[in-house]
């Protein structure tokens, strides 16, 4: 290899990785954009990563970005999907349309004509468009970009269906700084009739044919590309921001399982928060009074050394979920929520109520969340076709298990307040917010309602240190807030 | 500084030397493997109980033919655990068998503060290295080769624990007061291992390479029994591996993994079972499923593959084409 021909593929090589690495970071844009943390030293592990493992093997590539890029397990599907939509895209599309460029030759054959066209295109003045030398050149590196650019531009009509008119043709060849392709295509035949065959003439013909229909079917195809990036995108927003606003007495199948998915992530969110919080704790310091206790002894000799540990002091929860009809569904997810939180509480115990009470604390030890939850709502544990007695609830509450409430225990309760016009019992709210931490009351009913008809909402808030709608993911994101602050 | 001198030369070869040490990987685990002993970054391996994590970081290290040194996490470890502490009884042992040579120190000082001034300034001697007490932190910093360092259930660590391992992760050097700073010769090769018991930081997460190893697909699984329990026949290990495979579709408290695969059925061969269509079987449950609520579910999921199996085994023989035309009589 002569030493120009070696620079020429380094530059190459240069070149390629320069497009991988401006690839890299558009991604890592679009990831951001779907909602996935990637930070700027991510992007560049992800294109070292990519380098080394090299980009033969898309699979490769694919796992390599990823393990750079994407540290959640709950984001392993998007980052999938999002792949997919970006790295197949308009590569994919010049690939698909390159192969058909040579049907009906030879390798051999193909190469003359190339090298044919090279002669021609290098002797026209003016030069003809880069989009028309990329085309006919067979460059998909070239025209690949070049169609990029044509989408980052933003020129791209948002269009429904298939067709694209010529007019609209004209204007995205215009749009990449081609003038009229036929025009180009007729001055190089116009040159080639020198010396070219009778043959050979036709043969160029059919392949300017061919490649005017391909780039016609590569436009359509970024057209729909677009398209389907942009719905993606619109879907999972505006999916999300429903999400947020849907009360969660009206929750069809397919969404309570969304809605499981953000309390989760909800819940993961709260622990990340409190991690960051407590600091890095130095190494305890000395405890010079167990120091000399123990040295004792040993004759007085401090031979073993204390240090001071503190351990910070967890938080405990009791939470009292009503599980009648009415607002069974605000109370699997706060049941779910809680039981998240199990390692930042040092102690989690559940109740559940409708008229009789019950703990379900054992049930979420022995089995998973999903099918503790289910158990706890469905009727094994109290009758849940009772009339809602909160009264009575909490005086048994009240007679039971009142010393499980002390003064590190946060007490929530969550429930309608309607009682049915049974005694309401607020003395016990009275004791338990005594012995507690503090008392929260959660409502999954609007409170422009609270206090009408059966509802003795506005006797227990006395006794509540905070009181909250809770009928959606946005009110239960703002409880999330009050639960870190206290 | 340098990384590992020891490395893979493809993602080809991961695969290749893991599986001479009877790990088989997906392409996956192995991609991430090799970038990350050529980035020279840690990794990050999460997922269930049991799929191969902390055995990852072994064959690794055995693979490579470097040492493995491990340091297990569990709440309340902290530095002194993890990075070095003083070896505070050999000082006083030295400190009792010198005291002559202190009261030489000593002499002559005119008051207790000068007689504890002149001590002091011989401190280097008893706050030197002959006198640390290198934990795996350091062991993994001091050693000369490369290592891979495996640090195991990093979720069971406190949160400030986390936030001292990062300064550790992102230079690889350690200062004592006392001594100065001891930097790495080699970068070794970390591993942390989580079971997302606690969510890690961001800040962690973004110094790693990420890898998550869920439960192998039934293909992977049957290489692994294949190379791990071959003693056990060619139908058991079919019948295992699709009931496992079916428990992990319900919704269990544990799902059984790949090292519950293989205690089951090493039990099972011990007790002479060869298939899953015996009044045994149903005893050797406990060991995939440890919960009470989970052995229930197994055990439902066991009588119904018996009694599909035993169906499908009376189903009469399709007759051969001459019998056939009697159906339509
Ligand atoms: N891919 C594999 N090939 C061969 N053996 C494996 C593989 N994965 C797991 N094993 C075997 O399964 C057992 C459990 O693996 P290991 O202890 O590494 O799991 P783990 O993911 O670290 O679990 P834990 O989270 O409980 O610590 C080991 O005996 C190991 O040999
Ligand atoms: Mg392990």
């Amino acid at each position: 290899m002569s030493r120009w021909c070696r620079r020429l593929t380094a530059a190459a090589t240069c070149f390629t990785e320069l497009r991988v690495e401006h690839r890299i970071v558009e991604f890592a844009g679009l990831l951001r954009r779907k909602g996935i943390r990637v930070s700027t030293a991510e992007t560049i592990d992800a294109v070292e990563a990519a380098n080394l493992s090299g980009l033969q093997r898309r699979e490769t590539f694919k796992n390599s970005l990823r393990a750079a890029m994407i540290k959640r397990s709950g984001d392993v599907a998007a980052y999938d999907e999002l792949f997919e939509l970006f790295f197949s895209g308009v590569g994919e599309l010049v690939k698909a349309a390159g192969e058909s460029a040579a049907s009906g030759m030879t390798p051999a054959e193909f190469q003359e004509l190339l090298d044919d066209i090279a002669r021609l295109l290098e002797g026209m003045d003016p030069e003809l468009s880069d989009l028309t030398r990329a085309l006919l050149m067979q460059d998909s590196g070239a025209l690949e970009q070049l169609l990029r650019e044509l989408r980052d531009s933003g020129k791209l009509p948002q269009r429904p269906g298939n067709y694209v008119p010529p007019a609209l043709m004209r204007e995205l060849l215009g749009a990449m700084g081609a003038g009229d392709l036929q025009e180009d295509f007729d001055r190089l035949l116009a040159a080639a009739e020198h010396g070219m065959s009778e043959e050979e003439l036709e043969k160029l013909k059919e392949y300017l044919a061919r490649r005017s229909r391909d780039l016609n079917e590569l436009l359509k195809g970024m057209l729909k590309l677009d398209r389907e990036q942009a719905d993606h995108k619109e879907n999972r927003e505006q999916e999300r921001d429903r999400l947020l606003e849907k009360s969660f007495y009206y929750l069809s199948p397919s969404e309570i399982k969304r809605m499981r998915e953000a309390v989760s992530a909800l819940a993961r969110k709260l622990k990340n928060i409190l991690a960051i919080r407590y600091k890095r704790a130095k190494r305890g310091r000395l405890d010079v009074k167990t120091t000399l206790r123990h040295s004792l002894e040993f004759g007085g000799v401090p031979f073993r050394l204390s240090y001071d540990r503190r351990r910070r002091e967890r938080p405990q929860v009791v939470i009292l979920c009503d599980v009648s009809d009415s607002v069974r569904n605000v109370s699997r997810f706060m049941l779910q929520f809680v039981h998240s939180l199990q390692d930042i509480y040092s102690k989690v115990r559940s109740y559940v109520f409708v008229a009789e009470i019950a703990e379900v604390t054992q049930l979420f030890k022995e089995n998973e969340i999903q099918g503790a939850i289910q158990r706890a709502i469905n009727g094994d544990v109290v009758n849940v076709y009772a009339h809602s007695d909160f009264g009575r609830a909490f005086k048994d509450f009240h007679r039971d298990q009142l010393e499980v409430i002390d003064g590190k225990t946060t007490v929530i309760i969550l429930g309608d307040a309607r009682n049915n016009y049974n005694a309401p019992n607020d003395w016990v709210l009275r004791d338990i917010r005594e012995r507690a931490r503090q008392v929260i009351w959660l409502n999954p009913e609007n409170a422009s309602t609270w206090g009408f008809g059966d509802s003795e909402m506005n006797l227990y808030s006395k006794h509540c240190d905070i009181v909250e709608e809770c009928r959606n993911l946005k009110q239960l994101y703002k409880i999330v807030d009050i639960l870190v602050a206290a | 500084m340098s990384s590992s001198a020891r490395s893979y030369a493809s993602v080809d070869a991961v695969q290749n030397l893991l599986a001479e040490q009877k790990y088989i990987c997906d392409h996956n685990i192995a991609t991430v493997v090799y970038l990350a002993t050529q980035l020279g970054k840690p990794v990050l391996v999460e997922g269930p109980a049991g799929v191969g994590k902390t055995e990852l970081a072994k064959v690794v290290a055995s693979s490579l033919n470097i040492p493995l040194i491990r340091m297990q996490c569990y709440e309340g470890i902290d530095e002194a655990k993890a990075l070095y502490e003083w070896e505070y009884a050999k000082q006083l042992l030295y400190t009792q068998i010198l005291k002559d040579k202190i009261s030489e120190v000593t002499q002559g000082a005119a008051t207790l503060s000068e007689a504890i001034d002149r001590i002091t300034a011989q401190d280097d001697v008893f706050f030197s290295r002959r006198f640390i007490l290198p934990r795996p932190l350091l062991q993994a910093i001091q050693s000369d080769d490369g290592v891979v360092l495996l640090i195991d259930e990093i979720d069971k660590a406190d949160a400030e624990f986390e936030a001292f391992l990062l300064e550790i992760l992102s230079d690889f050097q350690v200062t004592v007061p006392e001594i100065g700073t001891i930097e790495a010769k080699r970068i070794p090769i970390v591993v942390l291992t989580s079971n997302n018991a606690r969510e890690m930081s961001d800040a962690l997460k973004r110094r790693c390479l990420h890898l998550y190893i869920d439960f192998p697909s039934p293909d992977l699984e049957l290489e692994i029994l294949i190379l791990k329990v071959p003693e056990a026949g060619p139908a058991l290990m079919e019948d295992v591996i699709s009931l496992v495979q079916n428990l992990r579709k319900l919704d269990l408290k544990k799902q059984p993994s790949i090292s519950e695969t293989l205690d089951w059925t090493r039990a099972l061969v011990i007790m002479n079972a060869d298939s899953l269509d015996h009044e045994i079987v149903k005893e050797t449950l406990s060991s995939i499923a440890k919960y009470e609520g989970d052995l229930r579910k197994a055990e439902k999921e066991l009588e119904a593959f018996v009694q599909q199996r035993r169906a499908k085994a009376d189903e009469p023989v399709v007759p051969a084409a001459d019998g056939g035309g009697d159906l339509l009589h």
